[in-house]
């Protein structure tokens, strides 16, 4: 079934934690409702429901190909030049600290930035249904319901407390 | 400022009531440009093109004497050491969860940009830094390997190395920043027309606040300052090494790079107590700072001044209980000899004089206090990069076993005197310029805290009551 979404603007926090009762109430699921804030807001604190995000899981990726990478060159260019020092073995792990901490960084900090993007689920190609008086610290619910079930939702935000109330044109 | 009933200041706040007051306030400064701005801006442009005809003087000169580039490699390291270092104070506050930071965490990470500068200023240093081959460097067997006929090891060491690390570090420190001043662009693209506001879009990628992405921004913020920290201190250390101590024979101090990083951090917190003190007084960002910032900053500020007395102490101490002949010349070039006057700034205005400044409560809790020792402390870190880099640059025989001589002291001429100007110019006039594309200010940790914060009456004054949802 086609789906539309509705924006509600709200002037206060409170109103918009309230209105998120009367959308479930009016049989709107929680995973349908999106809350767009301007400023981050303590995770519940609208009764929404966040999902795991994989950040931490970046830094860890680019730090063992960072790693990995290090290891090889620098273990790599002492077996291409195996000259032995001082009766010392050919693989000597002090002379590698420092290009093996630099790599595992510098790998970390790639992925990270990467993880940033995809986690954020960014770049969005269009914005969809927003406000800029969003950022001004009013409080957006966007609604995502059935096609025929747009007004009842619109409705719904009204009663809610609603400043405003904007919806996708069919 | 909210005023008890009976009229005791019992909160010296002075923020917008509302989020709406925070964003119409901070965009207002932001997206207008005044005369004061344009002349600074135009002031030390032509400081900088000054700095460029240093520079090709210069160059004109060659790479061959290294002597010649002593004060260009410390206007390098100054500049590594304060403003470049200033993005370490706000990511050390941030994962410290302290609320004070809020208004000045955009001020100090915006340096990050000032880091394109010096990693330009930098390039040069790399044909005037000799190979690590046949000399006590950090860089393990290359002159084993070059004696072999070999290329030494690690390849290209220790230029391409720690080349990469300071490209690294700038890199990181801009990610930081967009990253950081991510929701604040959304505010700014939110609020603007035309070029700028197509150019926003572009740049915030659609963000749009949902819980996910505050979520994962806030995730990105951790992992990226944890990785900052560790770039900062591993970078400052090499490059110190190999442009101070690896060029000095018999300068065997492990305190060095260590006493480096801590000058930095207090660097770091003097430039940004400095910066906070200019955009209240002339950016239009009175309310934003207010004394509790100050206050606060200045207390690490003086934890800092007294640390580097004593990592200095460790260091001098370590050479003149050695007492040998090397550790005495070491002692005679740093310190005691050709630049026994820049040690003597140095120790006054890093340490003596911020000290006896700081000590005072009465000076730490206002706005003027902390300022003018953070002042003293930046003219301080100034003088003690040229005695450590004039000094280290001007040692000719690099592979000696020891120091034999102490090199007379190498005055700055034309072209030094240019070059420090330009690069004092150009790390302000990036900075200014750093302030027209991001806001100075970090609305978004502002409004959050209007969020969490609420002023209650508490017996006959009135409180601060913070919601601590972590």
């Amino acid at each position: 079934m086609a789906r539309r979404e509705v924006l509600g603007l709200f002037r206060d926090a409170e109103t918009a934690a309230g209105a998120t009762t009367v959308l479930h109430e009016a049989g709107v699921r929680q995973d349908d409702i999106e809350v767009l804030t301007g400023a981050p807001y303590p995770e519940g604190a609208f009764g929404e429901h966040i999902k795991r995000h994989r950040i931490y899981l970046f830094p860890m990726i680019g730090a063992i190909c960072g790693f990995t990478v290090a290891i090889l060159l620098t273990a790599g260019t002492q077996l291409a030049y195996p000259v032995v020092t001082g009766g010392k073995p050919i693989l000597s792990v002090p002379p590698m600290v420092i290009i093996t901490y630099e790599g595992t960084l510098l790998g970390a900090i790639l992925f990270t930035v990467l993880g940033v993007v995809f986690e954020s689920r960014l770049p969005r190609g269009k914005i969809g249904l927003y406000d800029p008086r969003i950022t001004e610290g009013f409080i957006g619910l966007v609604v995502s319901c059935a096609a025929d079930q747009w007004l009842a939702v619109e409705q719904a935000l009204r009663r809610a407390g609603a400043f405003e109330v904007k919806h996708e044109q069919a | 400022m909210h005023e008890p009933r009976d009229g005791r200041h019992a909160i010296t706040e002075t923020l917008p009531e509302t989020p709406q007051e925070v964003t119409e306030k901070v965009l207002h400064n932001h997206l207008a440009t005044g005369p004061l701005f344009r002349v600074a801006a135009v002031f030390c442009g032509v400081l900088l093109l000054l700095g460029v005809v240093g520079f090709i003087l210069r160059v004109a000169g060659g790479f061959d004497d290294r002597t010649k580039w002593g004060y260009y490699g410390a206007i390098f390291f100054y500049i590594l050491t304060t403003a470049q270092a200033a993005p370490i104070v706000s990511v050390a506050m941030r994962m410290a969860k302290n609320h004070w930071r809020r208004p000045l965490a955009r001020a100090a990470e915006l340096y990050a940009i000032v880091g394109v500068l010096n990693l330009l200023i930098f390039i040069p240093l790399l044909f005037v830094l000799p190979s690590a081959a046949g000399r006590r460097s950090l860089w393990l067997d290359g002159a084993a390997r070059m004696n072999a006929g070999g290329s030494g090891w690690p390849p290209l060491a220790p230029h391409l190395w720690i080349a990469l690390m300071l490209a690294g570090l700038v890199f990181l420190g801009l990610a930081l920043l967009y990253t950081a001043a991510l929701p604040d662009l959304a505010t700014v693209r939110d609020h603007s027309t035309s070029k700028r506001h197509s150019m926003l879009r572009r740049l915030t990628l659609g963000w749009r606040g949902t819980p996910f992405q505050w979520r994962a921004h806030r995730a990105a913020l951790g992992v990226l300052g944890g990785l900052y920290f560790m770039f900062y201190i591993s970078t400052h250390s090499f490059i110190a090494i190999d442009y101070g101590v690896a060029l000095v024979p018999g300068w065997k101090d492990s305190i060095f790079p260590a006493f480096q990083v801590l000058s930095s951090l207090q660097s770091a917190l003097a430039i940004t107590l400095v910066t906070m003190f200019f955009l209240r007084q002339t950016g239009g960002y009175k309310e934003f700072f207010y004394v509790d910032p100050f206050w606060a900053l200045s207390k690490i500020l003086l934890a800092t001044t007294i640390l580097w007395f004593y990592f200095w102490w460790a260091s001098f101490f370590t050479f003149w209980y050695g007492r040998t002949q090397a550790e005495q010349n070491v002692l005679q070039l740093l310190m005691f000899g050709p630049y026994r006057p820049l040690f003597i700034l140095a120790f006054l205005f890093s340490f003596l004089l911020p000290f006896l400044l700081l000590i005072w409560n009465a000076v730490r809790k206002s706005i003027l206090g902390p300022t003018v020792a953070a002042a003293l402390v930046l003219a301080g870190n100034f003088f003690d990069r040229l005695r450590v880099y004039v000094a280290s640059f001007s040692v000719e025989d690099i592979r000696a076993h020891q120091l034999e001589s102490v090199p007379a002291a190498h005055l700055p001429d034309g072209a030094d005197i240019l070059i420090i100007l330009g690069a004092l110019g150009g790390l302000v006039l990036f900075y200014l310029v750093g302030t027209r594309l991001v806001p100075v200010l970090s609305m978004w940790e502002l409004k959050e805290y209007l969020t969490l914060r609420r002023i209650r009456p508490f017996l006959k004054t009135h409180v601060r009551v913070m919601a601590k949802p972590e």
